[in-house]
């Protein structure tokens, strides 16, 4: 371990020393100019100074929008520090909002994941019509990018109060579907994020799944295992980081999700990335400290699902490569 | 054993058979009800009318024009700022390597909407001008498709030699320039196109920062013609769809073709919705 860590040090410095060299041939430089290309080259931060602009770019539309969040959450309107609006969060209104949010992508992440998890398998292991696997392959890749406003009026076509489904259950047996099962529901939500949540799940567990080898499970039968045995004593285990990881991910995909519910409810759904488009517009009272508070609270779950499947995944890679 | 584990896969297939015929007859459900919805007419069945009005609509050309003129600067931009910066990364700075991934899947954790407000929050009073400008959409842009584009282009710098290919080029006389444009681009051409692709299917359905920065693009277009000609909505949706899935299976089809199981890395970096 440590001797080929050396091994590929050495041939880094080597590989390093000969494009130096090579550099130095290319160009005729005078002496003077290559003793002092030697002496910056010396200097320990000359060579991340053309990462400048990378680092710049980030900062100036990445870091510094967050910073600005974060900055404004914790002072009140006047500019001075306070808790004030983070406390607010904590508001029977505010938190039923969060508390939506996560119940709605929680529902996806659990639904989609094992219903990708379904699909994904079936894609493994589907043996002979080849063009079936190849079309649902790209159809999950496809469906998975999809979202967004056309998917929200695909779905309006489809179980809206004139889509083609209310209108089929209507004329069937005249009874109105949209009295139950409205599209901007909680439950008309989830049926729209499926739609790109399980062919997400599929596509994030595939890789995992292929990894799994065939000597696992002869060798597990002939040791006397089960079917069932092996799938609890051996997949599971291996697979639910993989699979853990990529659930957190659909949760974090659909807490950030706006477009979407935005066009299916008209902005009437209580969540939390719909009520910070409020106050952006401004169609609530201007409180910009709140208003940070909101995207704040966002990014804290965000981050923290995403660190979990960080850690989760961390452990994936030791049994599959 | 092997005879029962023969008959076992092939009764299996059957199900998965199944499953996958059935995913995929769910899936084109929505698809079909909008392509009913949006080219037809109550009294008169299928008819283009409902799509003819909302493309002659005064919006439709300039929002849709707006849309693919910010795809392609997106596209630019990112490529100017991160291939010189992967090269050189790769190259001279690979200490560097690490801090500059992490940086580049921050995106991940940060929500359009939350991006918008930070962005309004830093941008609004220092610099009024800047959000105001359609252009100041591009920069933000480029953030949103950072971890995509980061990826695809680091994953074909890593998969190429790049060092014994400058060092062959310097050998032969060439300068860094010429080396980069002629040695290093034409490397890279299966990358850029992945990275090209999909930022542009994402600019593209991109509606979040559009409508809260108060711009006019095509998904916003989309959304004020869905409030009184639904139909016409459906149908360009649709038309979207088919059109997203036409440039995305391009993509996966000769990624599959080449290496099978290597899926590309963009679905979890999804931000349209």
């Amino acid at each position: 371990m440590t001797s080929g860590v050396l091994v590929s040090q050495a041939s880094d410095l080597l590989v390093r020393g000969r494009a130096r060299a090579a550099e130095a041939v290319s160009q005729p430089v005078s002496v003077g100019s290559a003793g002092r290309q030697l002496l910056l080259a010396r200097l320990p931060g000359r060579n991340a100074l053309g990462l400048l602009p990378y680092f710049a770019f980030i900062g100036v539309f990445l870091l510094l929008p967050i910073v600005a969040n974060v900055w404004t959450s914790l002072h009140d309107n006047s500019g001075a520090w306070s808790l004030k609006s983070m406390v607010k969060l904590g508001e029977q209104q505010y938190l039923s909002a969060f508390l939506n949010t996560m119940a709605l992508s929680a529902v996806t992440a659990v639904l989609g994941g094992a219903l990708g998890l379904l699909v994904a398998w079936a894609l493994a292991t589907l043996q002979h019509p080849r063009w079936l696997r190849s079309i649902m392959l790209s159809y999950s890749v496809v469906a998975s990018q999809l979202g967004g406003i056309p998917l929200a009026f695909a779905f309006i076509a489809t179980i809206g109060s004139q889509g083609l489904i209310t209108i089929a259950v209507f004329d069937a047996t005249g009874w109105d579907l949209t009295e139950i099962f409205a599209v901007s529901s909680f439950w008309g939500l989830v049926v729209v994020y499926l739609y790109f949540q399980v062919p997400l799940m599929a596509i994030l567990v595939l890789p995992a799944i292929m990894g799994i080898r065939r000597e696992w499970g002869e060798s597990a039968l002939s040791l006397g295992a089960g079917r069932w045995r092996y799938l609890t004593d051996i997949l599971l285990p291996i697979l639910s980081p993989a699979i853990g990881g990529a659930v957190l991910l659909l949760f974090a995909n659909s807490f950030s999700a706006y477009a979407t519910a935005y066009a299916l409810s008209g902005g009437g759904a209580n969540l939390v990335p719909i009520l910070i488009g409020f106050f952006i517009s401004g169609n609530v009272l201007t409180d910009q400290s709140f208003g940070a508070a909101l995207a704040t609270g966002m990014m804290l779950v965000i981050t923290l699902a995403m660190v979990l499947r960080h850690l989760l995944v961390r452990r994936t890679t030791r049994w599959l490569q | 054993m092997s005879g029962t584990s023969r008959i076992g896969t092939g009764s299996r297939s059957i199900v998965q058979g199944i499953v996958l015929v059935t995913a995929g007859l769910l899936f084109a459900v929505p698809l079909v009800a909008s392509a009913s919805f949006g080219f037809t007419l109550p009294e008169q069945g299928l008819s283009l009318e409902p799509i003819r009005d909302a493309v002659a609509d005064s919006g439709f050309a300039p929002q849709v024009l707006q849309s693919l003129t910010l795809a392609l600067l997106t596209i630019v931009a990112s490529f100017a700022l991160l291939i010189p910066t992967l090269v050189w990364l790769h190259l001279r700075a690979r200490r560097w390597l690490p801090l500059a991934e992490a940086l580049s899947v921050i995106p991940f954790v940060v929500p359009a909407v939350a991006l918008v407000n930070g962005a309004n929050l830093a941008f609004r009073v220092t610099t009024p001008g800047f959000l105001t400008s359609v252009y100041s959409l591009v920069p933000f842009y480029v953030i949103l498709t950072l971890p995509l584009v980061y990826r695809a282009l680091d994953a074909g710098l890593r998969a190429i030699d790049l060092r014994t290919l400058c060092m062959a080029s310097a050998s032969l006389g060439s300068g860094p320039v010429r080396t980069f444009f002629s040695i290093i681009l034409p490397n890279l051409r299966a990358a850029l196109l992945t990275a090209a692709l999909l930022s542009f299917t994402m600019v593209l359905g991109e509606y979040v920062l559009a409508t809260l920065l108060l711009h006019s693009t095509f998904p916003v277009f989309l959304v004020q013609i869905g409030q009184d000609r639904p139909r016409a909505a459906a149908g360009l949706s649709l038309i979207t769809i088919v059109g997203t899935w036409l440039v995305l299976s391009a993509l996966t089809g000769r990624g599959l073709s080449k290496h099978r199981t290597s899926l590309p890395r963009s679905p979890d970096l999804r931000t349209a919705s």
